[in-house]
């Protein structure tokens, strides 16, 4: 982008028959130009760099240290890494984290295709249900877990209570390890479908419509059309929000932290991966042990960023590698 | 503030004149925009307030009496200092540590919770009060409670404010529908030892299908805490592992009484609800402090004059109650230590009470003071908790014990929530606690 301007500039002021100007004078023409281009975007580098990339660097340090938050940083190798492969808790929280991402994210995606899919017909008040469905992922969360802590209460709730009113029994959503991992996926389906929902929107959207009539005049069902035109066409946005959802998946915290407390909950049945780290570093104090946590974490995130990629590019290499343009050459 | 501001390049790109060569001046701009940081970063003072006669002081929302404070912010009585409180909200210790890590912005006075071991190891970043002639008080306060501010070098670093004297709260109307002691006096005697306390329960349980408490951690906090033995001495024996220990004890009196059905299981992260089940009265009772009367008072109002107080078994323990302290960088340490002497005098702890409800540390306080509500229908509670705070014995709290009583709560609540064998969950914990102990560098 920055390249053009100056190409511009060097055509108006070459005038003919004049000297072409020594190399060095353009170059400081040129950076006289794209200098408050970089200062511009500095601020974002340079606050970056202090409270983003310092603290990222400082704490691959930590990992390797004792440290208690104020005193002394003492080096003790990598003690804090062999804590943590064996350390049950952190293992737990690791089989946690996955067990709620996938019990969010597969019923949230799937719903979330759905409404978007309803919302694309033409159906009155659209805009209201868009802003609808949008509402719970800007709500606050402190809100929301109080209403969520209530609705699914063990011996107070609104849902025990419904449960036992249909002569079911009541689930000890909020002690029991899977109640509690229930709740969980519950409330981050119940934030980020709407979300979700307004992506695939926009996907849908982007869908020509003669497609759907074209399958209309053939006669195909509502279901027919939506598992044979629509899902097939929305697949790279799909993987965007299964993407996305992976890395929030991942990082969950704020619903088991506002829901259980620091603890995680009975037998630590809610405590995730991010949890474990900000109890370890900030109720505990142990920084070295926390900031260890958080890169195991990123080894774990990064092996789903390959997943994931190769999940892309897989898909994108395929018909490039068509032995085609050899054949053009040829000719 | 800083010199370096005044050196700031006036000459901004791109209107300058020709002469002075772009990479000169790329970098002028670029140090001009690290001018501010540079201004916060290094020269950072080590103190909050560069006025020479004012302490700032770090506390958090109603530990202590916005009163006194305002008094003092005119002037602390009998010197030339003055005290800027400052609210620290949430992450107080975070924030502390910070300051005190980055050696800049450091409070002249702070105010630390009942988790002051967690500053032992690090006690060289306060000052002795002892040496500045805080003794000189000593003798107005709850002995137990000056020598939870002691550390284990005997150094007298964290300076008395409120305490947390406990007590068994339950619900009067429930215990006299089952036909059980119902008056104080009464139920006091009924539970004199925690055996007691569980064979109550139990005739509770089977009269009125009531719990006794909500959670099995409330019954071995409640037990540890009015134990003079904990999990560590000041030589750092491990005193938890010995045959017979005060935490075995608490752990088996827990183990009892989840056995016996006297728990709700209602873990403490549930405040709602706990909330709930103290109001319908599902929970009859709760081992509580002090503060914990606000606690009760707000989330179930109308349970008031339900409510009674009977004398805990064994002896009372203590549960909260913060300390004051007064970091290495303190400004004036005569004038801190003497704003900290004058705001917990008996007469203003009794003023603070009335003020913000902080339990007074010094046993004259309550010749000021007299209770007026029907909370606990016709019973006083300032004087039950004052007599319970007689009974106090002194305990020692060590920095190690902060980092390993979570696994023992943690596992004395699977016992309580997922039917894990009692013997089992004590061995993880143990196994648990030594593995900690072991990657904090703390020999066990």
């Amino acid at each position: 982008m920055t390249a053009a301007p100056p190409a511009l500039d060097e055509g108006r002021t070459l005038s003919p028959g004049a000297a072409p100007r020594d190399p060095r004078a353009r170059r400081r023409r040129r950076r006289r130009e794209t200098l408050p281009l970089y200062l511009a975007i500095s601020p974002f580098y340079l606050l970056f760099a202090i409270f983003g990339l310092f603290p990222i660097l400082f704490s691959i340090v930590l990992s390797f240290t004792d440290w208690d938050g104020m005193g002394d940083i003492s080096f003790v190798g990598l003690a804090q890494y062999q804590f943590l492969v064996t350390d049950e808790r952190f293992w737990n929280a690791v089989g946690n984290t996955f067990i709620i991402w996938f019990l969010s994210t597969v019923p949230m995606l799937f719903l979330a295709m759905v409404i978007a899919f309803l919302l694309h017909q033409n159906i009155r008040f659209t805009p209201f249900y868009r802003v609808a469905f949008f509402l719970p992922n800007v709500t606050s969360m402190v809100a929301m877990a109080i209403v969520f802590g209530s609705v699914f209460s063990d011996t107070f709730g609104l849902v025990n209570s419904a449960l036992t009113a249909l002569g079911l029994d009541a689930v000890p959503w909020l002690s029991s390890p899977w109640g509690i991992k229930v709740t969980i996926a519950a409330m981050v389906i119940w934030r980020f479908t709407g979300y979700n929902a307004i992506i695939y929107l926009a996907g849908l959207q982007s869908i020509p419509t003669d497609l759907y009539d074209a399958a209309r005049v053939d006669g195909a069902s509502l279901m027919q059309v939506f598992f044979r035109i629509t899902v097939p066409l929305m697949r790279p946005i799909i993987l965007f929000t299964v993407i996305t959802s992976t890395i929030g998946g991942l990082s969950l915290f704020t619903e088991p932290q506002v829901l259980l407390g620091n603890g995680g909950g009975a037998g630590e049945a809610g405590m995730t991966i991010v949890l474990y780290q900000y109890n370890q570093a900030f109720t505990q104090f142990d920084f070295g042990y926390g900031s260890a946590i958080a890169w195991a974490l990123f080894l774990i995130a990064a092996v789903f960023a390959v997943i994931n990629w190769r999940l892309v590019s897989g898909r994108g290499d395929g018909p490039a590698r068509r032995p085609r343009a050899p054949k053009e050459a040829r000719r | 503030m800083s010199p370096l501001s005044t050196v700031r390049p006036r000459r901004l790109p791109p209107s300058g004149p020709p002469g002075p060569r772009p990479s000169r001046r790329a970098l002028l701009a670029g140090a001009a925009g690290l001018l501010p940081l540079a201004a916060s970063g290094c020269g950072s003072p080590e103190t909050i307030s560069s006025d020479p006669s004012e302490l700032v002081m770090w506390y958090w929302n109603r530990s202590a009496s916005p009163e006194l404070l305002d008094v003092a912010a005119g002037g602390i009585p009998g010197t030339d200092m003055h005290v800027r409180a400052d609210v620290i909200g949430t992450s107080f210790d975070t924030k502390l540590r910070t300051s005190l890590a980055g050696k800049a912005y450091i409070p002249d006075i702070t105010y630390i919770n009942s988790n002051n071991a967690l500053y032992f190891t690090n006690e060289d970043l306060f000052l002795d009060l002892g040496e500045l002639g805080a003794d000189a008080v000593k003798g107005d306060f709850y002995e137990w409670k000056w020598d939870l501010g002691t550390t284990p070098t005997g150094r007298f670093c964290f300076f008395p404010l409120d305490i947390g004297p406990t007590g068994f709260f339950y619900r009067q109307d429930v215990f006299e529908e089952a036909g059980l002691p119902s008056s104080p006096d009464e139920v006091s005697a009924a539970i004199t030892t925690w055996q007691d306390w569980i064979a109550l329960g139990t005739e509770l349980k089977s009269a009125a299908e009531a719990f006794m408490v909500n959670d099995a951690q409330n019954i071995y906090e409640g037990v540890l805490n009015s134990s003079p033995e904990r999990y560590f001495d000041a030589e750092d024996t491990a005193l938890y592992l010995q045959d017979g220990s005060a935490v075995r004890e608490a752990w088996d009196v827990t183990v009892a009484a989840i056995e016996a059905g006297l728990t709700a299981r209602i873990p403490r992260d549930r405040g709602t609800d706990q909330n709930a089940a103290w109001s319908s009265g599902r929970t009859a009772g709760n081992i509580g402090a002090a503060w914990w009367t606000q606690v009760l008072a707000e989330s179930a109002p109308d349970t008031e004059g339900a409510w009674r107080l009977a004398s805990q078994p064994v002896r009372a323990g203590n549960n909260g109650g913060s300390f004051a302290a007064l970091p290495h960088t303190c400004k004036d340490p005569e004038a801190a230590l003497e704003f900290l002497m004058w705001i917990n005098s008996p007469e203003n702890q009794a003023l603070a009470y009335e003020d913000v409800q902080l339990f007074p540390s010094t046993p004259d306080s309550f010749t000021d003071l007299s209770y007026s509500g029907t909370f606990f229908g016709d019973q006083d509670p300032l004087d039950f908790f004052s007599t319970a705070a007689e009974t106090v014995p002194t305990s020692f709290i060590s920095t190690w014990e902060t980092m390993i009583s979570g696994t023992f709560t943690f596992e004395i609540t699977n016992v309580e929530t997922s039917g894990k064998d009692p013997e089992r969950a004590w061995e993880d914990a143990l196994s648990q606690a030594e593995r900690v102990l072991t990657k904090r560098g703390v020999e066990a």
